[in-house]
């Protein structure tokens, strides 16, 4: 089951004298997220990926396209019970305190008044906020509002949750803790939707990752599949490497280095990698392994948008 | 459910505002005044209004007397009017830029609840605190003319309903620059633009815009601009009417309702339409 699809989402921005000027800030993008996964949409500054949240929760009207979320067209505002979020910068008002914040968002929400409380309770300890429920906001920490945040985008036990940046300005110990709240909520059966900057972190939690640059879908994959590289293998190898391997593999252009570790193959294809591991055994060396290469999910990122960028 | 929320979290927004607390505090040093500048002497030829020691109405029989307090409760309503104006529309026309603002409306707009009850239940909201405001002043008149005069008017109390109700149009048209503009001072400095000046011309259009052209599409086009705004001249002259008991008109109440309904309808459309 689906937790969200979406079909040639466009959006384009019109502005200045009889709204001549265009800014394609999503062209055509179609993505579907299955239900409990955590799913992360990257991309540098101005990619359209806030303008993407938007649309699914109503906040902006798409240009053309369109989108479901939990089975629902995103313009039913009933659906929003379902779907809970932590916007990017958010403003709490400031003579709120973070009870009342809970308890007022909490009934925008529709939960129960009845179940506010407990709710409110569970939460509040969830994101180590239970001392400060009495403070008004305006005192609070960027990291303390992030963790406001994010028990506010659960206050009605959503079945899909979009959060924009929610670890930002929260010290390491509590995106730790962040992280350990997505992980609990996957295995709840929750959808988690994540746009982050921090790469490292998207990494780490995240079962499937969308990459947008300039409005344009670029790749969507499990974080094994975006950070595999198709052209590179290292070869593990047993004992020493001959001399005569090395003269015959720079002879033939066939674009290994070798190592004490053993052999990386920079190839083009598998035909390419057949020839060096023929080349190896004609020499004489046991292979014990042919692992593809992995980048970070931050070299993969960076090479696929530098690749993006002559077009 | 959520139009109630949102209620009471513009009353709250409001009450955290230090302009509320001048307005109640206005209200509190103007009944304070009143407690101690009125009172009523008896004469050997009848009764009379006194305003800080100085007689304000001829001596008249004590059941007579109700017509001299009336008149100056009618007064005292006039004043309230005025104050409503300048510092109602002041206090609460933040409320729909603050909450449309980037970072705020967001949280609003995930949550299950359709724009145009966003935009009707901080109208609400703003509309009862100004009420509130608004009875808390006349029922303090009230008993200070009940306590210090001995007339028990409930007319006086009554006002209170069609003052909130002239607020309440007119703070569609704040509602509307609000939202169209997302500015609080755009939309301060519209309203006032409209109350001051515009509204002035248009009330008084047969000796202004009248005389810049004979043209009956033109002259049309000026009614309409006159009845698309709320009646608030007539709806003050209504408080006033209502006050001395006499029979009030109910054109400026339908045209105000009318032209509240419009701005806020357009305020509605509006925010409906737009990307955040």
């Amino acid at each position: 089951m689906h937790a969200l699809e979406c079909e040639q989402l466009t959006k384009v921005y019109r502005s200045g004298l009889r709204n001549k000027r265009e800014i394609r800030a999503l062209q055509e993008v179609s993505i579907s997220v299955e239900s409990g996964q955590i799913f992360s949409l990257l991309g540098p500054n101005g990619a359209g990926k806030t303008t993407f949240v938007k649309i699914l929760l109503s906040l902006t009207h798409p240009t053309g396209g369109r989108a479901l979320v939990l089975d629902h067209p995103v313009t039913e505002s009933r659906v929003r019970r379902r779907v809970g979020y932590l916007p990017e910068n958010h403003r709490f008002p400031g003579y709120l305190t973070g009870e009342q914040v809970m308890t007022s968002f909490g009934s925008l929400a529709g939960v129960t008044r009845s179940a506010l409380p407990g709710r409110i309770d569970q939460l509040l300890t969830l994101v180590g906020m239970q001392e400060w429920r009495k403070v008004k906001v305006r005192k609070y920490s960027k990291g303390m509002m992030q963790r406001l945040g994010l028990a506010q985008a659960l206050v009605n036990d959503p079945d899909l949750v979009f959060l924009d940046e929610p670890t930002d300005g929260v010290d390491p110990v509590g995106r730790k803790e962040i992280r350990d709240v997505l992980r609990n909520l996957r295995e709840q059966g929750k959808t988690i939707f994540l746009n982050s900057h921090l790469l490292s972190e998207v990494e780490l939690v995240s079962d499937r990752v969308a990459i947008l640059d300039k409005g344009k879908l670029l790749k969507v994959g499990t974080v094994e599949e975006l950070t595999t590289t198709e052209s590179s293998y290292t070869i593990g190898c047993q004992g020493p490497l001959p001399e005569s391997l090395r003269t015959e593999a720079e002879a033939r252009v066939l674009g290994v280095t070798m190592s004490a570790e053993g052999v990386v193959a920079n190839v083009t294809d598998p035909a390419a990698l057949n020839a060096v591991i023929d080349l190896l055994r004609k020499h004489g060396v046991l292979i014990t392994s042919v692992t593809p290469q992995r980048n970070t999910l931050e070299e993969s990122f960076i090479s696929l948008i530098k690749r993006e960028i002559p077009s | 459910m959520s139009i109630l929320v949102l209620i009471r979290l513009t009353l709250r927004e409001l009450s955290s505002k230090v302009t509320m607390y001048i307005l109640a505090g206005i209200s509190t040093l103007v009944l304070i005044g009143l407690a101690l500048a009125v009172s009523v002497d008896s004469m050997a030829d009848g009764e009379v209004l006194k305003l800080f020691g100085q007689q304000v109405s001829p001596p008249v029989p004590l059941e007579e007397l109700a017509k001299a307090v009336q008149q100056m409760q009618a007064g005292l309503a006039g004043g309230l009017f005025t104050g409503i104006i300048l510092f109602g529309v002041f206090a609460t026309a933040g409320v729909i830029p603050d909450t449309l603002e980037r970072g705020t409306v967001d949280l609003y707009i995930s949550k299950p609840i359709s724009r145009w009850e966003l935009l009707l239940g901080k109208y609400c909201g703003a509309v009862a605190a100004i009420g509130l405001n608004i009875i808390y002043f006349l029922a303090g008149a009230w008993l200070v003319f009940g306590l210090r005069c001995g007339v028990w008017d409930a007319n006086l109390l009554l006002s209170a309903l069609t003052m909130t109700f002239m607020f309440a149009a007119l703070y569609a048209l704040v509602v509307f620059f609000g939202t169209w503009t997302r500015s609080t001072a755009a939309s301060i400095i519209l309203t006032y633009l409209y109350l001051f000046i515009l509204g002035g011309i248009l009330h008084n259009r047969e000796f202004t815009l009248y005389l810049i052209s004979e043209n009956t599409i033109y002259r049309s086009v000026i009614d309409g601009l006159y009845y698309l705004f709320p009646q608030i001249s007539g709806m003050q002259e209504n408080g006033a009417k209502q006050i001395m008991q006499v029979e009030m008109d109910w054109k400026p109440f339908l045209q105000s309702f009318l032209s509240g309904s419009v701005f806020f309808l357009a305020a509605a459309v509006i925010l409906k339409r737009r990307d955040f």
